[in-house]
């Protein structure tokens, strides 16, 4: 049963002022992830990789085509509230703390002061910022920043959730925390869409793999097929994920 | 309501952590003070002199706070994509332009009774240091409500901000247009005066006159939230005047909120 789909979905962008030349950032994408699955989309930069998310959490429309996340029209309230988003670039308010941050989102939800500090203290502790609860976003370093969207991300234990590279900026520990948290999701059954440039780490999460290109999907594959394949013969200093993309992005691009 | 009370909360305390808002404080509570100084300078008029830069330093106070502050959290919002933050719950657009307003209806209203407190205490001052009949034209209910039409003429503008926020892509530019609208508004009134006066030599041709009718009805009148003088002078406002500033804000503020979400819905927040 499909969670996210998009259908034929379009999204072009105006290049100059009087909007006479538009460059494609999605072309008629048609893809699905199913219920439970963790879904990675992976391309070189400019691919549409942030545009596609941006469609699908509603921040931007589609000129034409159609997205739905959990049954519901992309970007629909009610559809958001099976949603969480970590952006490419977290930009959480410099002057709050994260603690801020996740009480509003618990009163959004309407949730009692009780249960929301113990959601907030729950996520707090999944991404290691008890101690940091309190302080200013501004005073993070990059990794902090990014492990508190996360954490803004995860609040609610949502049934989807959309991660936007999740690894930047993160060092080892704090990637493999992300990998942790992904797996334990996973577990519950929730459904990620995840995108990254760090394709080993895509190799090591998702279920099922999509290589985006010029707004297109050219390719889509899971580990096992990666596995099997030969494709790491003709490369051998790559994994086969590496030798997949290349390959794809290089037969795409003709 | 339910999601529209956490997003002015969230916007409130934001707006607290900002320096210039201090800044602002501090500038208005210095003018107070010095108002107290210089009043002694004068013969007559000193309660005059007093509330007239008190009420100055409220309206004045209150204005930077859309100017300033409100832009940068607003149009900041946009280009800093903290806004991602805010929509990635289920909070519509309607309701997000709805809190935002809100919280920063609490953060001015919050600014302006402290100015109309300092300016309380600046007169209650002056009754120590100047002989009573220099004071005896004080009328305490006119100074507040000069404050509160002084509120709603910072609020009409607060809307403005709003509307010019969700057209452009620049905060920039907002702040300019925001100006832009207090200059009009301040003065469309006095040049409809004047091109309605016979006799006065000047000859302005029908289009222009029509075009500065057409800004009067645009532009909000801001200089009609002005009730100083009746403060100054110690006269009773009339009640209908200010019920007639009341219609007239909610008027223009839900006109100028309702374009606002009509303009944001359809913008891409790429």
């Amino acid at each position: 049963m499909s969670i996210i789909s998009c259908i034929g979905v379009n999204k072009s962008y105006q290049k100059d002022f009087l909007h006479r030349t538009k460059k494609k950032a999605v072309d008629a994408l048609s893809f699905q992830v199913d219920k439970g699955e963790v879904f990675g989309i992976v391309g070189p930069n400019g691919a549409g990789k942030s545009t596609l998310l941006k469609i699908l959490m509603g921040f931007i429309s589609s000129d034409s085509g159609q997205a739905f996340v959990a049954g519901l029209p992309a970007g629909s309230v009610k559809g958001r509230q099976h949603l969480g988003y970590l952006p490419e670039n977290p930009s959480l308010y410099s002057h709050l703390s994260i603690r801020d941050h996740l009480l509003f989102g618990c009163r959004v939800e309407g949730l009692r002061r009780s249960d929301a500090e113990k959601k907030i203290n729950r996520v707090l502790h999944t991404v290691d910022l008890e101690y940091a609860a309190k302080m200013p976003i501004k005073k993070y370093s990059k990794g902090m920043t990014q492990r508190a969207a996360l954490a803004y991300a995860l609040l609610l234990e949502p049934e989807i959730l959309i991660l936007d590279e999740p690894m930047s900026g993160l060092d080892p520990l704090g990637r493999q925390m992300v990998v942790d948290v992904v797996h334990e999701y996973q577990s519950r059954g929730t459904t990620i869409l995840f995108c990254s440039h760090i394709l080993a780490d895509v190799e090591r999460i998702c279920t099922r793999i999509g290589i985006m290109n010029r707004g297109r999907l050219a390719a889509v594959t899971t580990p096992g097929e990666l596995a099997a394949s030969s494709l790491s013969d003709l490369q051998p200093a790559a994994t086969p994920l590496e030798s997949f993309f290349l390959e794809t992005i290089r037969s795409h691009s003709l | 309501m339910k999601t529209i009370w956490p997003l002015a909360l969230l916007t409130f305390k934001d707006g607290l952590r900002y320096r210039i808002l201090y800044g602002i404080l501090v500038f208005a509570f210095f003018l107070m003070f010095f108002a107290l100084l210089i009043s002694g300078l004068f013969m007559r008029d000193i309660l005059k002199i007093i509330l007239d830069i008190c009420l100055s330093a409220v309206s004045l106070g209150g204005l930077l706070i859309p100017i300033f502050l409100s832009i940068n959290l607003l149009s900041g919002d946009i280009e800093h994509k903290t806004i991602y933050t805010i929509l990635a719950r289920p909070i519509s657009r309607t309701q997000y332009i709805l809190g935002k307003f809100l919280g920063l209806v609490l953060l001015t209203s919050s600014v302006m009774i402290i100015l109309t407190g300092a300016t309380m205490l600046t007169v209650w001052g002056a009754t120590f240091t100047f002989a009573p009949h220099f004071l005896s034209t004080l009328s305490v209910g006119s100074i507040l409500i000069s404050c509160f039409t002084a509120l709603l003429g910072v609020l009409v503008l607060q809307s403005t901000v709003f509307l010019w926020s969700s057209v452009t892509t620049s905060s920039f530019l907002a702040t300019l247009l925001t100006l832009a609208t207090y200059l009009i508004g301040q003065t469309v009134e006095d040049i409809v005066r004047f091109m309605s006066l016979k006799g006065t030599g000047a000859q302005i041709s029908p289009g222009i006159q029509k075009t500065v009718h057409a800004v009067m009805y645009v532009f909000p009148n801001l200089a009609a939230f002005d009730l100083k003088k009746y403060a100054a002078y110690g006269i009773d406002i009339p009640a209908a005047e200010v019920e007639m500033l009341m219609l007239y804000s909610i008027t223009y503020v839900s006109v100028a909120l309702i374009l606002a979400v009509l303009v944001f819905q359809k913008r891409d927040l790429a």
